[in-house]
């Protein structure tokens, strides 16, 4: 259920739910790695090793870039670097360690420098990199991405994105478990398309309504 | 839990802000348990939100406090910071743009507390300072039917090679034939009937509240009856959100008008017709924006409808930008005009005129072409940060000052295991490492050679001092590409 409080900012539409955006709109990665709920504690352990590679497997929307941002943040001396799918692979910096999103497209030639520098590498793919990591000497953490997008973990890291988007204290509207519930029924661990379903339902009723009755999965 | 609460209180909460204008308030500090801050800083800017990647810009920045804070204080900071010239703040349905005083307290071995405080800004620049893309120009004449008679010949080429090859690899032929039928039938034919068509409105671009007016010229090459002659006019956001395989592009049209410019008629051979055409454009109209990934666009469509006999059409931008400036600093928000655009949707924009270039414009012709002995390395830093946040600008920059030469200093941040698609400026044997120009902070690529190796492995994070040349620059990681030189 919501609460709302109606703000004085009549020029900002969201004021009336003391928002000061579509809490569910793109994030900066700074912000995305800010509000990732992440366990990164096993993960920086087993980081704290020599020679060790962590790999995220998932398919899209399921949180594999969040966690390669969350623990970006708690790694000062790491290094980041996104290969786009449709040009060339961009430069990738020294680190400790070095992560890669999308390492499935890492051409062969860059894949054996990087493998052979021995540094310890986390790598978001949706393909198992495992076998060639360890010829190369690796020891390999997989982590399947997605299984764990239940309910209560949807519930938890979309409420904590409304209350990013708080525009001054006071109550802003909630997800309900029983929402969260459904929209897991309805986009099964697809976080992203859950995003965009609320950002549309959300933004249709500050037009329409000027006010946000409940957060729900009805399309 | 935070050693300390930030607010912010703007002296004028409810006032609407001219672009360009300054914004003053109070950063009040409530400090719950003794901290040394390494730094208040406070800055005022804009950020996009809404279905777009992220994209902000920064028009100021002070430092207001460093040093030691006593738990059960409360402490107050006044601050005066610049506006962003451009964009003005606008709330759409996939597109949204704030201004923000954001304000962060440094604090070590902590997270820093922040705070963010909201403003509404409306535009006071004139039209030549809303950085949009232009009307792009179509190549025409020589240079258009060079470039015609080079694809073709490369087609032509393309499917000989083809057939050589043997019957199997005609399927790869499939996209150029869908190409030549879509040009036959959407170009050539409509062409063949009409002969050339020229349309033009006489300005470049329009403000809200004005009218574009334009006029369309056809002299067929031979009687021609047409249905009608129309007329579609549309506003619409344009967002792109993720990269690569989760690249997206998000529409949302907020205005779509049509109308009928003729009747049916026919058209005389050889007699050159005129047919004009004039758009009012409402008075709130949001105004056209380039944000990176964040697009309002205007355009109008114009459609010659031909019977039994594909249609002419074509699309032409039709920029809505601010009329000029106004004078004070503040407005009353009750007299700004705030409006919501006619249409579905809905966008909000404040609109009004005014803002002012950012740094170097190279179009100025007080810009000079530098010279060896004009500019030093700090000079050229200088102008490149100032323009920073237009790419076409850095890199037209970039370009006028490739190949020189300067003495330098840099301080380094890593080695690059690879260097991407420019590990071609790397030396045999040499590697690459990313710095930054100390003042301004100019990210840079360098490449380092084999001889200075050793010297640079050393060097560790310190400064470095030595010579380079500039050749190029890293557009995806906003970094000027330098090669070492051995003295």
């Amino acid at each position: 259920m919501i609460e709302h409080q109606r703000g004085e900012m009549k020029w900002l539409p969201w004021a009336g739910i003391n928002l000061r955006r579509n809490p569910f709109g793109e994030l900066s990665p700074e912000e995305r790695a800010e509000l990732a709920v992440v366990d990164v504690e096993p993960i920086l352990a087993r980081l704290s090793e020599q020679r060790v590679a962590v790999q995220f497997i998932g398919a899209c929307g399921r949180g594999k870039t969040t966690r390669m941002l969350a623990l970006l943040k708690h790694l000062p001396n790491a290094s980041y670097t996104y290969l786009p799918e449709d040009a060339a692979c961009p430069a990738i910096a020294m680190g400790d360690p070095i992560l890669i999103d999308e390492a499935q497209r890492l051409p062969r030639y860059v894949r054996r420098r990087i493998w052979s520098s021995g540094i310890s590498l986390v790598l978001s793919t949706h393909r198992d990199l495992r076998r060639s990591l360890r010829r190369s000497g690796y020891r390999v953490t997989t982590m399947r991405i997605g299984n764990g997008n239940t309910p209560s973990h949807v519930c938890q890291l979309l409420n904590r994105r409304i209350d990013a988007s708080r525009l001054h204290t006071g109550s802003v509207p909630s997800l309900t478990l029983r929402a969260a519930e459904c929209l897991v029924s309805r986009f099964g661990s697809d976080i992203r398309a859950m995003e965009h379903h609320l950002y549309e339902q959300l933004q249709k009723q500050v037009e329409q309504h000027g006010e946000v009755r409940s957060f729900d999965c009805v399309g | 839990m935070a050693k300390c609460d930030l607010s912010i209180v703007l002296d004028d909460p409810q006032g609407v802000h001219l672009s360009g204008g300054k914004i003053t308030g109070v950063v009040k500090v409530q400090i719950d348990a003794d901290v040394e801050c390494k730094g208040l800083e406070v800055k005022s800017g804009w950020r996009t939100h809404g279905r777009g990647n992220v994209a902000s810009g920064t028009a100021g920045t002070m430092t207001l406090f460093q040093g030691q804070w006593r738990a059960g204080e409360t402490q107050e900071y006044r601050f005066e910071l610049p506006i962003a010239d451009w964009p003005p703040s606008y709330h759409g349905y996939y597109l949204s743009v704030d201004h923000y005083i954001d304000v962060r307290a440094k604090i070590p071995w902590a997270f820093d507390p922040k705070a963010s405080e909201p403003f509404p800004v409306v535009a006071n620049c004139e039209p030549e300072d809303a950085k949009i893309a232009r009307n792009v120009t179509e190549i025409k004449g020589i240079v258009g039917v060079i470039v015609t008679v080079v694809i073709l010949g490369f087609v032509v080429g393309f499917c000989v090679m083809l057939a050589a090859a043997g019957p199997f690899a005609l399927f790869l032929l499939i996209v150029p034939v869908i190409g030549s039928i879509w040009w036959f039938f959407r170009k050539f034919l409509p062409k063949y009937l009409l002969g050339d068509v020229r349309f033009d409105f006489d300005a470049e671009h329009v403000s809200p509240g004005g009218t574009a007016s334009g006029q369309l010229v056809i002299r067929p090459k031979k009687n021609v009856p047409v249905n009608a002659i129309s007329l579609h006019f549309r506003a619409r956001e344009q967002c792109v959100s993720g990269s690569g395989s989760n690249r997206k592009t998000h529409t949302h049209v907020f205005l779509d008008t049509q109308e009928t410019i003729q009747q049916a008629t026919t058209l005389t051979a050889g007699q050159e017709q005129t047919f004009p055409v004039h758009i009012s454009i409402p008075a709130d109209a949001a105004y056209s924006m380039e944000l990176s990934d964040n697009k309002v666009i205007w355009s109008t469509t114009l459609r010659v409808d031909i019977p039994r006999w594909p249609d002419w059409v074509r699309e032409i931008p039709l920029p809505v930008l601010p009329s000029g400036k106004t004078g004070s600093s503040k407005t009353n928000p009750d007299s700004t005009p705030k409006s919501t655009a006619p249409a579905k949707g809905g966008s909000e924009s404040f609109g009004t005129p005014q803002a002012i270039p950012v740094g170097v414009m190279l179009d100025d012709p007080s810009f000079e072409e530098p010279s060896q002995t004009q500019i030093t390395f700090e000079e050229t830093a200088n102008h490149i940060w100032d323009v920073r946040e237009d790419r076409e600008q850095v890199e037209m920059l970039v370009d006028a000052v490739s190949g020189l030469t300067f003495d330098l200093q840099a301080e380094i941040e890593r080695r690059l295991l690879y260097a991407g698609e420019d590990d071609a400026n790397v030396y045999e044997d040499g590697y690459a490492v990313w710095a930054r120009y100390p003042d301004p902070d100019l990210p840079l690529v360098l490449y380092v050679p084999h001889e200075l190796a050793d010297e640079f492995e050393q060097i560790g994070r310190e400064i470095w001092r030595g010579r380079g040349t500039i050749v190029g620059w890293d557009g995806l990681h906003g970094r000027l590409q330098i090669r070492v030189e051995v003295q």
